[in-house]
């Protein structure tokens, strides 16, 4: 079968992005916080790049529009990460979750999703890198806003002052285990938050 | 806030992450639905008054064994259907496999018995009882899958639906063969079938709309 050569670039450089990706994925799996931080960092590049590029197909051009698609993208992923089958290649997981955050993000805000060139090719996230972040909208700040309180400090001092986990949960009085899962509950909180008001609006 | 910052907040998170708990909680979830189920048609309906003596025969093999591969493809597609970037669709063709045979067992049943006779091996005894009760107690696995696929990140959320109405009505086919006394190819074939379409159709519109993620 004859590949045209574009095509066939784009297949081998989303091999070397799933060969690159691949190792860190499991390992943030297995637990390793250094090898998952990396991993966020390229995905989040390639992912900007694709919902950037997507996003102006359908004739929106705004940074901070692909920023918050990247955001929910970002959380979806977190939160979704028991669902990764580790015979199946890391990019098309993290390509199928940003396609559905992307044409859920579509059809909420007017535009029917049938508008939009959504091709199935994982490859697209092989194009165009963009590391530049904007700054998003207001969404995920206001899901932050959302919190109860307790857990909206302990995000803040992470987040903001820099603290490590051991020491924001010290500082607010609890184990660091129950910091974690108090972070993780805080950011599940937060997915829904932004999906309910998807659904409300 | 920046996505740098998310990114730093769940990046800290250095829990182990589980991604066979998935697999193993449909095949649980889907048991425990089948003995419920069961449970239920036995309690509320009761044994067809021959089980100790018919329980070996063919037919009532035959409708388990129906409704057990249904269940089984559909499970497994279902479970696919969970997890992001699998192309569990490519796999819904099997779903023909248990339906074709039996429509084929039934076809050549029918081709050898006298025309007369077809009318009473189609319809039987009691086809409008199967074609209530299967979809009735099919609610009951259906409901648990639902709970289970909210857990996952359906982004084909009508297959979702779908494979989950499949696998429900394969759960309700095997505790109702507890209790159906219609024995005949042509019957299983056409009502089962029936019950089984239903649940899917069901399951494809009604679902998505809980499985917004």
């Amino acid at each position: 079968m004859q590949i045209p050569p574009c095509e066939q670039a784009q297949d081998v450089s989303l091999q070397e992005l799933e060969t690159q990706l691949r190792p860190l994925f499991l390992a943030a799996l297995a637990g390793d916080a250094a090898a998952y931080r990396l991993f966020l960092d390229a995905i989040s590049v390639r992912l900007r790049g694709y919902l950037s590029q997507m996003l102006a197909r359908a004739g929106r051009t705004e940074v901070s529009e692909a920023e918050d698609v990247l955001q929910e993208t970002l959380l979806a992923l977190h939160l979704s990460r028991h669902t990764y089958d580790a015979a199946s290649p890391v990019t098309a997981w993290a390509h199928a979750i940003a396609r559905y955050k992307l044409v859920d993000h579509l059809r909420r805000s007017g535009r029917h999703a049938g508008a939009l060139p959504l091709d199935d090719e994982a490859h697209r996230l092989a194009g165009p890198e963009e590391s530049a972040a904007a700054d998003a909208r207001f969404d995920l700040s206001r899901a932050l806003d959302a919190l109860p309180e307790r857990t909206r400090r302990l995000i803040d001092q992470v987040k903001l002052q820099g603290a490590s986990v051991a020491d924001a949960a010290t500082a607010a009085g609890m184990t660091e285990t129950a910091a974690k899962v108090a972070i993780h509950r805080g950011l599940r909180a937060m997915a829904q938050f932004l999906s309910k008001r998807r659904r409300q609006s | 806030m920046q996505t740098d910052d998310l990114i730093s907040l769940m990046s800290m998170d250095d829990r182990p992450v589980d991604t066979g708990w998935l697999r193993r909680a449909t095949w649980l979830a889907a048991f425990a639905a089948l003995a419920a189920t069961a449970g239920l048609v036995l309690l509320t309906l009761g044994t067809r008054p021959d089980l100790a003596s018919a329980w070996t025969t063919l037919p009532v093999i035959a409708k388990a064994a129906f409704g057990a591969s249904i269940a089984a493809i559909a499970l497994v597609l279902f479970q696919n259907s969970l997890r992001p970037g699998l192309k569990p669709a490519r796999l819904l063709p099997f779903i023909a496999l248990p339906l074709l045979a039996a429509a084929g067992w039934a076809l050549l049943t029918l081709a050898q018995a006298p025309a007369e006779q077809w009318q009473a091996l189609i319809f039987g005894r009691y086809w409008r009882g199967c074609l209530i009760a299967v979809p009735l107690y099919a609610l009951l696995p259906l409901v648990v899958l639902l709970l289970l696929a909210r857990r996952g990140a359906p982004v084909d959320r009508s297959l979702t639906g779908a494979c989950a109405g499949l696998a429900s009505a394969g759960l309700a086919t095997i505790a109702y063969s507890l209790h159906c006394p219609d024995d005949t190819a042509p019957f299983l074939a056409t009502w089962y079938t029936i019950a089984t379409a239903i649940m899917t159709a069901l399951g494809a519109l009604i679902l998505p709309r809980f499985l917004r993620w």
